[in-house]
């Protein structure tokens, strides 16, 4: 059964939509990831859930309880804040012991549970603390804590790693999914790092403009993406504006530059469509002697640069030196990998398997 | 906190010198007033002279044993207590309702609270004297609270909404979202966070009421004065040399409640 259900739900502020008449179903013991830039509406779809704002229409069921109109601390959620949100006046135990004792649970109760949450988080030395002795990681530990402590039907996360630094951060996505795994808690993280959203999520809902733009599985979603903003904000992305020549097994297009290209089976290959077509970074070989590929396309390097497991090269297509117009390979670096210098000309590949038809404008049917 | 620095060969240049002794005669410039009463008070016993010719504690037997300064003294102290709890319990949950509040209009309601601080003195004690005479509690104890309440509240309230704001909210909000009520989330929350702020604004009220006249003068009677009121009649009538005991144990006082706040809001 859904955990969480939103039923057309909206939210205006004004004439402003920040979210509009959104459908979703969080399954129990899900990790979901809420995914999307600033201003998507992730984080109002969490207050709304959460009950701090009141939705303008459309209902929320919690665990099958319709709990559109009751009060926040009515809705049994647990909550992890990227400021922590730690009572700097308690100590680490009173803090963790804080819903417990505002559900009035017996006292050798409150400490058999706190003990258990601090074992949890690997943290069991530190109950005697104040907040402010403990580092970030530490501090966000002990809210995850705090959430866990008193079993809430869900646990909502709202870019709770947003102010670490990056190792920390990698340290603490692991430890979320191995606290994730353990409990089958379901929860619910919002966060604007696309990397974050792939390490942990079982689901990933892909959010702009207040609208859901996609949503799957990691893979899914980095392997099909459904339109221009999935395939630009997951991963990185080569684009090409293409006119579709013919349907079928396969899409052949023809690109602005008037090279012939092959791409997978689409939906919208009627022939004479104004198209892109999208190839990922990692899927586009420099092509060397015999090697043979659906695709090629003709190129100069503008620049290499190593970032320690991967290299990237950005490849003049004729489009320009820029940035944003150079077509990007991504390639695993290795000892005695030949290196390419700038100015070289190349020739690159890629089969049609790898490379997506996307509408200019709005999202692929729902296959 | 880091030690500030300064920097090399900046410390003993003339102009950096000329600021120590400007600022040290501003300082004692400020000051004196309140001292020069300390070597009168241990002076002569008949009147008030500067420099004293002799030492005695004359004055201070005659406060402290020998007339009715006493009763004045715990009259002030019970109506300063009395009003500074009064304006906590009024204060902290309107400063609360301006700071947290959504309610439309919540500006004004906020300059309506404040506005014992814009009006002149002399006409909040001219319109309580005449309203409380109505209600027949000029003269009282009760009144001189009431009156002294009103006056302090504005105070409570400015420094706590200052406190509230430093208060996180989402703190307040977590709280909620773990099953807080309400009134949970006040009393275990913010009001533990908003301690430094509340007796900082405390010791305020306390010190405004234990020294204010003008209000008092008007409201209390021959046979119920504050100190601050009884000092002002003997000053009128009998200019008797206790006066400066009676100063120089006000100043200790405020003192005392000035190091006491400043070293509170260190702590926190």
């Amino acid at each position: 059964m859904a955990m969480v259900r939103l039923d057309k739900l909206s939210k205006n502020y004004g004439d402003v939509v920040a979210l509009a008449e959104v459908d979703l179903e969080v399954e129990e013991g899900e990790f979901m990831t809420l995914l999307g830039p600033s201003g998507s509406g992730k984080t109002t779809m969490l207050n709304l859930i959460a009950g701090m704002i009141a939705p303008t229409s459309g209902q929320i069921f919690i665990d099958g309880r319709d709990v559109s109109t009751v009060p926040p601390n009515k809705r049994g959620l647990g909550m992890v804040f990227q400021n922590y949100a730690l009572m700097p006046h308690m100590t680490i135990f009173e803090n963790i012991a804080f819903p417990l004792r505002v559900r009035k649970t017996a006292n050798d109760v409150v400490k058999r549970e706190v003990g258990r949450v601090l074992d949890l988080i690997q943290l069991p030395h530190v109950a005697d603390r104040k907040p402010r002795e403990l580092s970030g990681g530490q501090q966000q530990r002990i809210a995850l804590a705090r959430a866990i402590v008193y079993n809430p039907s869900i646990i909502l996360m709202d870019e709770p790693l947003g102010a670490l630094d990056k190792k920390l951060r990698e340290t603490m996505q692991l430890e979320l999914k191995r606290i994730h795994t353990e409990l089958g808690i379901t929860m619910l993280y919002v966060t604007h790092d696309q990397e974050e959203a792939l390490t942990m999520s079982d689901r990933i809902i892909l959010l702009s403009d207040g609208q859901i733009e996609q949503m799957g599985e990691p893979d899914h979603l980095y392997f099909n993406p459904n339109g221009l903003f999935s395939a630009d904000f997951l991963g990185d992305s080569n684009m090409l504006d293409a006119t579709v020549e013919s349907g079928g097994e396969t899409t052949s297009v023809k690109t602005a530059e008037g090279l012939a290209l092959i791409a997978k089976a689409s939906a919208i290959s009627e022939p004479g469509r104004s198209v892109k077509v999208m190839v990922r970074p990692e899927n586009v070989s420099i092509r060397r002697s015999e090697e043979s590929f659906d695709n090629a396309m003709q190129g100069k390097v503008i620049d290499s640069i190593i970032l320690g497991g991967v290299v990237k090269h950005y490849i003049d297509i004729g489009r320009g030196t820029a940035e944003e117009q150079a077509m990007v390979v991504e390639e695993l670096n290795r000892p005695g990998r030949t290196s390419i210098r700038p100015g070289v000309e190349v020739t690159l590949g890629w089969n049609a398997s790898d490379m997506h038809v996307l509408p200019l404008e709005g999202r692929l049917p729902d296959a | 906190m880091a030690a500030v620095e300064k920097p090399v060969g900046s410390a003993g240049s003339p102009a950096a010198i000329f600021l120590k002794v400007t600022a040290w005669f501003g300082f004692l410039f400020l000051l004196m007033p309140s001292f020069i009463v300390v070597p009168m008070s241990f002076g002569n016993q008949y009147e008030m002279v500067f420099p004293p010719d002799s030492f005695s504690t004359y004055l201070y037997e005659q406060f402290f044993f020998q007339s009715n300064w006493m009763d004045a003294t715990f009259l002030s102290f019970r109506v300063a207590i009395s009003s500074t709890i009064l304006a906590l319990v009024l204060g902290v949950p309107a400063a609360y309702s301006i700071v947290r509040g959504t309610y439309p209009g919540k500006r004004y309601v906020a300059m309506f609270l404040m506005s014992p601080i814009l009006v002149p003195i002399i006409v909040i004690a001219l319109g309580l004297y005449l309203y409380f005479a109505s209600l027949g509690i000029v003269g009282t104890e009760i009144g001189l609270i009431f009156a002294h309440t009103m006056f302090t509240t504005p105070f409570v309230i400015v420094t706590s909404m200052a406190g509230l704001r430093h208060v996180d909210q989402s703190l307040e909000t977590a709280a909620t979202i773990m099953g807080a009520g309400v009134m949970q989330t006040f009393f275990k929350v913010t009001l533990p966070l908003l301690k430094p702020a509340m007796f900082a604004g405390a010791l305020f009220a306390f010190l405004m009421s234990f020294d204010e006249v003008v209000i008092a003068y008007f409201i209390a009677d021959t046979g119920r004065m504050t100190l601050p009121v009884k000092m002002f009649n003997s000053i009128q009538w009998e200019i008797s040399p206790v006066l400066a005991a009676v100063s120089a144990l006000l100043t200790v006082l405020s003192l005392f409640v000035c190091v006491l706040a400043a070293s509170f809001q260190k702590k926190s």
